[in-house]
């Protein structure tokens, strides 16, 4: 074969692959992902200023064949809520203690003792530190649906999103009251609830903050529901809180600085008492294709734990 | 005395008997037609990736994929991440502040600080930009099914063809809509 009919055959054989190549781009076979012309798009507000960004991610925990439901934390331990179990696990990820609950709980909350305070749908049970049950409340009428458990002043609020409302325990898990937010001028309507994101925390100086999700607000009750102030405000950019129903989780640094967790537009960032952006702890980058907001809770020396349900792992956030 | 037949009796009650099959036959064909179960294609909303297919692919030009609402799903909320652009001036219904792209999704105040969306089919060209916002920040209220007033049943759905995550599926004429709260995700139980 001379020359002449290589240099013919290999001018085919390109040509060839060149119309495939061409005819694959522009086909619309299946497995092809052209660009979305519709895409919603919210990258604008995904990278965040990285001075402003305080902590690095140092630790990762998996969590296999379960379904997390909430974490919280006490000075020494992470408790982890799943479907059915609690475990008590060290800040390194070393299980301590596991309790089989028998029913899917929604949220707790970790005693400094490790005793534990666990929300079911409409009722509450007491472990104590060694997995024993100490009380179990009477059942909330209809609709009731606990979102979160915290305790002040020997009582225990309970926040109840499927009747807007919170509800207040004794220790013993004795029914004492409700109250719905509607006590000032400013939060005429009380609690507005879009979703089932309803969450609420009390900070070293005895501070029932309680979210408003559909106003953006974090607000601060007395104890006996008597509304005092709050703070908050809707954005897209660090400052405030992005789309409904955020902040879907808050929490407290233990000098009394807010940790909040948001949905969508997914982040932790923590704000001063007074309700100023402090700094990012994780910012949209680091949930990347992720919607739901993480779960969280704080350790000693400023950590982040915070529960992703995304990726189904605990990640552990500490001060750079 | 035994009874005989000819030849012509013979026929007449071959051509009788044959009619009678014939008839049953016909009928017993139409009656399965008629009783057999039917298919149409439909959207899972819980599988639906939102990639904008829906509306670039339909034989149909505006597509017969369109934005429907569950209501018992919505919050109501003023700040809808399916109504409103991320970083929207204002909480209005002025069109820069509008996500959807043709203006398809109709903001109605109720009381403080509710409000209702209504989706004009009309307008809606099934692109899943609003129920991308509304399923990230919101509680998903807002998602997609082929409206069966519109679609042409098409043998192979030229959409079930390149969806991405197989959310486009047959389901039975008679119940032939998935619309989020009366059913749920098998998958997430």
């Amino acid at each position: 074969m001379n020359k002449r009919w290589i240099h013919i055959i290999l001018l085919l054989a390109v040509g060839l692959i060149a119309v495939i190549v061409i005819a694959d781009y522009l086909s619309t076979r299946p497995g092809k992902r052209p660009p979305n012309p519709f895409a919603f798009d919210v990258s604008d507000y995904e990278s965040v200023e990285e001075s402003l960004i305080s902590h690095r991610e140092t630790r990762q925990i998996r969590i296999t064949d379960t379904k997390a439901v909430h974490i919280a934390s006490n000075e020494n331990n992470i408790f982890l809520l799943t479907a059915g179990y609690l475990q008590t696990l060290t800040p390194r990820g070393e299980e301590i203690n596991s309790i089989s609950l028998g029913q899917a709980a929604t949220s707790l909350f970790a005693f400094p003792d490790n005793s534990v305070i666990i929300a079911f749908e409409n009722y509450l049970e007491y472990y104590s530190a060694e997995g024993n049950l100490l009380h179990r409340s009477d059942s909330a009428p209809d609709n009731a649906l606990f979102t979160a458990v915290s305790t002040m002043e020997n009582r225990i609020y309970v926040a109840d999103a499927g009747n807007n409302q919170v509800v207040v325990y004794d220790l013993a898990l004795k029914y004492l009251d409700t109250f719905k937010g509607e006590s000032g001028v400013s939060t005429l309507h009380g609690f507005i609830l879009p979703s089932r994101h309803f969450d609420m925390a009390v900070n070293a100086d005895n501070e029932l903050w309680i979210v408003n999700p559909g106003l953006h607000y974090i607000q601060n009750y007395a104890a006996d529901g008597r509304f005092r102030r709050q703070w908050g405000k809707p954005s897209f950019t660090p400052e405030g809180f992005s789309g409904c129903c955020n902040p879907s989780y808050i929490t407290f640094l233990h000098d009394g600085r807010f940790v909040t967790s948001e949905k969508g537009l997914v982040r932790i960032k923590i704000y001063k008492e007074s309700g100023i952006l402090e700094s990012v702890v994780a910012s949209p980058e680091a949930f990347k294709n992720g919607l739901k907001a993480p779960a969280i809770a704080t350790l000693e020396n400023d950590i982040v734990v915070a529960l992703d349900f995304d990726r189904s792992m605990i990640r552990i956030f500490e001060p750079k | 005395m035994k009874k005989t037949h000819n030849r012509r009796e013979f026929i007449r009650s071959c051509s009788r008997y044959s009619l009678g099959i014939a008839l049953a036959g016909v009928t017993g064909y139409a009656l399965k037609d008629a009783t057999a179960l039917q298919w149409v294609w439909q959207v899972d909303p819980f599988k639906c990736t939102y990639c904008g297919r829906c509306a670039t692919h339909c034989v149909l030009n505006p597509s017969a994929v369109k934005c429907v609402h569950a209501y018992a799903l919505c919050g109501y909320c003023d700040l809808c991440g399916g109504y409103l652009k991320p970083g929207h001036i204002d909480r209005d219904t002025a069109a820069e502040n509008q996500l959807c792209p043709t203006a398809a999704i109709e903001r109605k105040f109720i009381e403080e600080p509710y409000y209702e969306y209504r989706i004009n089919e009309d307008l809606c060209i099934g692109c899943a930009k609003c129920v991308e916002g509304c399923s990230a920040f919101g509680n998903g209220s807002l998602h997609l099914q082929i409206r069966h007033n519109l679609c042409v049943n098409c043998n192979e759905c030229a959409i079930a063809r390149v969806c991405p995550s197989d959310a486009i599926k047959r389901v039975p004429a008679y119940d032939p809509y998935l619309v989020k709260g009366s059913f749920s995700d098998d998958t997430n139980t």
